[in-house]
């Protein structure tokens, strides 16, 4: 295995840049993260207007949640990859595509998953800031949204990992990230595939290992400050809020 | 000051207001009290509608405040609201909490919305609790943070729907104690409670109330000794063999 790694590992890392376009795992971290960013706030919007009474916000992002659900992540690749040419009128390159595909997909569900967050708040909460003449936007930007996103950061960091590992379709439209490298090092070598596959699957997981790893440590560093060094429980070194707190019963 | 005209309310079959006709004076300190289920929260909701009414009028300070033209939550900014549970915004500190509003809705900057934070602070006796959180207050200090909260907005009236009933017994003296002051200082004040002793010390007035209608108005002396209704004798009964 150390020996395909020694040979590989250019191919592994950055693809066949610079003879050819970026790929490896760098492709990955790239596409990955260009998602999330977009995929992220876009996610919020879906989410606001999924509980908008507007129907003009509430019926288009619900068609998103429930058309996306409903199909599988090839299915929106193979869409995107054909509709986007015929749309445009341009040629798009894979990684365009993967993004795109990528963006609809996940800002779908983390919209759903932050609609759950806003929607397991206390209705105190909401109340105690209109009562203070807090606008619907303020009141979302300063008290909602702030608490919301912090309690379902668990299920953000699970779809943020899953995006990691969705780039992996990208193989399907000959995008150069890390599968698509493997395969390649895989079909020279024939002989071995699962030592090249095996280091695949470590990549992969030491990306998402790390995302998580960086998540817990933020979400540690924002309840240590919510529940003011109190709240310490005795599990490893998860810190959670073992109190609830009295305004919330 | 708020004065109710017919104000009726349903929820879906069952009445919650009947007809009530009622008002709040400047400067009065008017306690709604009665059994559970009378209606006393939704009728103190309805005043900085997080209830709306089916049926009749509200006015505050003369303007009806279900006009089309009003802006809601330039109304909301002139009624503080105290609620049964606090809620408070956990993930802000004490100060951040009480400077939000202020911040936000009013413009001030922080400078002077944190002046009169502490200020607030000190009139409610937790000046060294600035930068803690909820999490770390008892609930007679939450409960009077929130209390700070709704001031300083600099509301005309007050209104305060079970204060102390969600809290251990011996921490509801602290936060009569804020309120008293507050009806001393001359504020109007509309205040649902069990706290009979409270009413007779600083109302003005007692609204009894049973299934949605206000069967009693009258001056705490003379409703606790002579109740007219008969529903407010047995309640009044009630409450003192326990």
């Amino acid at each position: 295995m150390f020996d395909i790694l020694r040979d590989n590992w250019t191919l592994l890392l950055i693809g066949q840049y610079p003879h050819g376009p970026l790929g490896g795992i760098v492709l990955t971290i790239l596409l990955s993260l260009s998602a999330l960013i977009i995929a992220f706030p876009l996610g919020i919007l879906v989410a606001l207007a999924r509980i908008s009474p507007l129907r003009a916000l509430h019926a288009p992002a619900t068609a998103l949640v429930y058309m996306v659900r409903g199909i599988p992540l090839l299915m929106v690749i193979f869409w995107v990859y054909f509709l986007v040419p015929v749309l445009t009128g341009y040629p798009v390159t894979g990684f365009v595509t993967m993004l795109c595909a990528l963006v609809i997909y996940d800002s779908a569900y983390l919209g759903e998953i932050i609609r759950a967050g806003i929607e397991g708040l206390p209705k105190g909460q909401t109340e105690a800031s209109r009562a203070l003449g807090m606008s619907y936007m303020k009141t979302m930007r300063a008290v909602v949204l702030p608490q919301a996103l912090y309690n379902v950061v668990p299920s953000m960091v699970t779809q943020f990992v899953s995006t990691i590992k969705e780039t992996s379709l990208g193989y399907i439209i000959n995008v150069q990230e890390i599968s698509f490298a493997a395969d390649q090092i895989n079909n020279r070598l024939l002989t071995k595939p699962f030592p090249v596959y095996l280091i695949l699957a470590l990549s992969y997981f030491a990306l998402c290992y790390a995302l998580t790893q960086l998540a817990q440590y933020l979400e540690r560093r924002v309840t240590f400050k919510r529940a003011g060094a109190v709240a310490k429980t005795q599990k490893g070194d998860e810190l959670s809020l073992a109190e609830p707190l009295a305004s919330e019963n | 000051m708020i004065r109710f005209s017919s104000v009726n309310k349903w929820y879906g079959e069952y009445q919650a207001l009947v007809d009530v006709n009622a008002e709040v004076r400047r400067g009065e300190v008017v306690v709604v009290c009665g059994p559970s289920g009378s209606g006393k929260s939704t009728l103190i909701r309805t005043v900085n509608r997080l209830e709306e009414i089916n049926r009749g009028q509200i006015f505050f300070d003369g303007q009806d405040i279900h006009d089309k033209k009003l802006g809601l939550n330039a109304y909301r900014s002139r009624v503080g609201f105290v609620f049964q549970q606090f809620n408070l915004f956990p993930h802000l500190s004490v100060l951040d909490n009480i400077t939000l509003s202020p911040m936000r809705v009013h413009g001030l900057k922080r400078v002077e919305a944190e002046r009169k934070a502490e200020d607030l602070l000190s009139r409610v006796g937790l000046s060294n609790k600035a930068r803690a959180y909820p999490a770390q207050l008892s609930g007679g200090q939450q409960q009077r943070v929130a209390i700070a909260r709704a001031l300083a907005m600099d509301p005309p009236a007050m209104l305060f729907d079970e204060p102390t009933s969600a809290l251990d017994p011996e921490m509801v003296g602290e936060v009569l104690n804020v309120m008293k002051s507050l009806a001393q200082e001359g504020m109007t004040m509309m205040c649902v409670t069990h706290e009979m002793g409270f009413a007779r010390e600083v109302a003005d007035r007692v609204w009894f109330m049973d299934a949605g209608k206000i069967l009693e108005i009258a001056e705490p002396e003379e409703f606790f000794v002579r109740p007219k209704h008969a529903r407010a004798q047995r309640f009044l009964s009630d409450l003192r063999t326990h």
